[in-house]
């Protein structure tokens, strides 16, 4: 039943900008396939309590019940996650593997960029959304968040942000 | 390249300076989560809490996901601060049965609340609101007073969830934490204690060189100031320990050592400085490495044996940078001049053997008839600690 009613949601409501198949096509839209099932709950309470407001889905997420947001997040994490086909570029992914060292991303990320519990998938996300979401920690945009990500982007330049995107989006599943 | 991110200018405290290989411990250490789901009745942990011969725990109020901090009005509602959820939740009695409402939502870590004069006072991160006559006003508060241009906190997020108390002397404490792990932090802003007057004014700094503290009460008898400290992250499983400070009359300002000295003069392995440790204050006790000591209050009232009294009660919260998992627990601090002894009071939520834990003590309150509340952030509960003489 509250399956049912989430793939329907999906498709109804998310598909258009998340993806058929929950794999993002369009610039800036994150893919939902494959995130740590957690994490999309995390995400969809701090979105409809307007902690993470975002423009384009407060009307769908404001009168979601707690159990719809349980079965969104079940139903995301189960797809399976695909690369978005954006170019990426191997000397940015070096670049990218060096800088997540020092900074140690996969102390919460895992060392694949799996991401667990709270902690988002990075592996196989579209770059122009991870430079875009890196940026909003950076700059003190996306603060009702774990404080610990801004901390880890804290004093990054642009052009470290965008070999950090490359590297993750090279990481396969 | 990485160079470059290491000569940013202090003030701006840019990233953590840590020296990964140094630090030898397990790479995949990361905070725990803290669910924004309701944790049921029959699912709290209540039967796994151990206390001293004559203590009872019970379940206070539920249903409250990630309440941490607590203050109580005159009326008896409990207030409830919330970091990542965004919520300040009110919590009333009615024939003996709490009734749990969100007051607010949609807030930047409002973990910073205090009652006074009717008043609820809310701070996140830099905002900070007055909500008036809050107890009549509970299923309206209104946008409240705002006050956030008056008091002019600091912006940056991380470490600078608040906490804050009205002083003995009226004023308003705050704290504004250190904006990293280990970094230089320009010292006129970050890394602090300040008080205030009720409107914002009259700022003064009560303590510098503090990483992150999360909790403070003033002693019974001396009225002086008493915080706890949480240590620096990947330096190893062993600490440095976190800290219970105190600030002596007359030393209001002192030093405490962030980010250049840890605990009893551990001089810090990335930031070093020659004399790392010269002019610090160190701390009357040590209370475990990465435990996460948050709340703290002396105990005052008559419920408990005599020997309770003016003992500090610490929720320390529990570890995520060590890979055996130490605190989640409730401790006592006995009090001796400028020194204190730390003893178990709460234990039982961290199973050592599998390294789990049940719960996160977070704050700790004392009501009217001197039993103790426990809030436990991870399930959203509070637990009620009484005692009966046998
Ligand atoms: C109109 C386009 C649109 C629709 C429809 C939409 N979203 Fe989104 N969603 C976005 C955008 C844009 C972002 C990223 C915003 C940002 O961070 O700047 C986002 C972010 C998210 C995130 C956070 C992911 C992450 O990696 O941080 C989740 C979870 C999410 N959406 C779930 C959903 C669900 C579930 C639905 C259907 C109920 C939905 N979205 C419908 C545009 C949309
Ligand atoms: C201490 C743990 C921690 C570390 C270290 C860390 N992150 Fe994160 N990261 C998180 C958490 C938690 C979130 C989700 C925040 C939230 O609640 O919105 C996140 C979110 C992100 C996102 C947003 C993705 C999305 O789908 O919305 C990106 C991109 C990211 N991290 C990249 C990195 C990179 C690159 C590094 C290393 C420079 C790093 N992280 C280090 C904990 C961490």
């Amino acid at each position: 039943m509250t399956f049912l009613f989430a793939l329907f949601l999906a498709q109804a409501s998310c598909a258009s900008c998340h993806g058929e198949d929950g794999n993002s096509k369009i610039a800036n839209i994150p893919s939902l396939a494959g995130q740590p099932e957690f994490f999309i709950l995390n995400q969809l309470f701090l979105m409809r309590e307007g902690v993470r407001p975002i423009e384009s889905m407060k009307p769908l997420v404001k009168d979601l019940k707690d159990s719809d947001i349980d079965a969104l997040a079940k139903h995301f994490a189960g797809l399976e996650p695909r690369p978005s086909g954006e170019s990426i570029d191997p000397a940015l992914v070096k670049r990218g593997s060096e800088l997540a060292v020092t900074l140690r991303c996969a102390s919460c990320h895992l060392p694949n960029f799996a991401g667990r519990q709270q902690m988002p998938r990075l592996a196989t996300q579209r770059v122009d959304y991870l430079v875009h979401s890196m940026k909003e920690f950076r700059d003190n945009k996306r603060s009702g968040a774990d404080t610990l990500m801004s901390n880890a982007v804290a004093g990054l330049s642009d052009a470290d942000l965008t070999a950090l995107a490359h590297y993750a989006a090279s990481l396969g599943k | 390249m990485v160079l470059a991110l290491l000569q940013s200018p202090p003030g701006f405290s840019p990233i953590d300076r840590t020296n990964e290989a140094a630090s030898n411990q397990a790479a995949n250490l990361a905070p725990h989560a803290t669910p924004p789901t309701v944790t049921p009745l029959e699912r709290l942990p209540l039967d796994k809490i151990k206390l001293p011969a004559g203590f009872k725990a019970e379940v206070y109020s539920f249903g409250h996901p990630g309440g941490r901090t607590m203050a109580i009005g005159s009326n008896g509602t409990i207030f409830m601060g919330t970091r990542q959820l965004g919520r300040v939740y009110a919590i009333t009695n009615r024939d003996g049965k709490r009734e749990v409402k969100v007051l607010l939502q949609g807030l930047t870590q409002p973990n910073g609340i205090v009652v006074k004069d009717g008043a609820l006072y809310v701070l996140a991160i830099n905002r900070v609101f007055r909500y008036d006559d809050i107890e009549n006003k509970l299923d309206n508060p209104g946008p409240g007073v705002e006050l956030t241009d008056k008091f002019n906190l600091p912006t940056e997020i991380h470490h600078n969830w608040k906490y804050v108390d009205f002083g003995p002397d009226g004023k308003l404490y705050v704290q504004i934490g250190s904006n990293c792990n280990i970094c230089e932090v320009n010292p006129g802003i970050h890394g602090q204690i300040r008080r205030y007057n009720l409107d914002g004014t009259g700022m003064e700094i009560v303590a510098r060189g503090v990483r992150n503290t999360v909790g403070f009460d003033w002693h019974p008898v001396t009225k002086e100031l008493w915080f706890t400290d949480n240590g620096r992250d990947w330096a190893g499983n062993a600490g440095p320990e976190d800290e219970l400070n105190r600030v002596a009359t007359g030393q209001e300002g002192a030093f405490y050592g962030f980010p250049y000295c840890h605990a009893q003069g551990i001089p810090d392995p990335d930031i070093r400085k020659p004399n790392a440790c010269a002019g610090v204050t160190l701390p009357a006790a040590l209370t475990g490495p990465h435990s996460a000591g948050l709340g703290i209050k002396f105990y005052t009232g008559n419920m408990f044996p005599q020997s309770y009294r003016n003992v500090a009660f610490i929720a320390r919260h529990g570890s995520w940078n060590r890979e055996q998992e130490f605190g989640f627990d409730v401790v006592v601090a006995r009090i001796n001049g400028g020194r204190a002894r730390i003893e178990p009071f709460m234990t039982g939520l961290l199973d050592e053997k599998t390294n789990m834990f049940y719960g996160r003590p977070s704050y700790v309150l004392q009501l009217a008839d001197g039993s103790l509340l426990v809030s436990d952030e991870t399930n959203g509960a509070i637990y009620r600690i009484t005692y009966q003489a046998r």
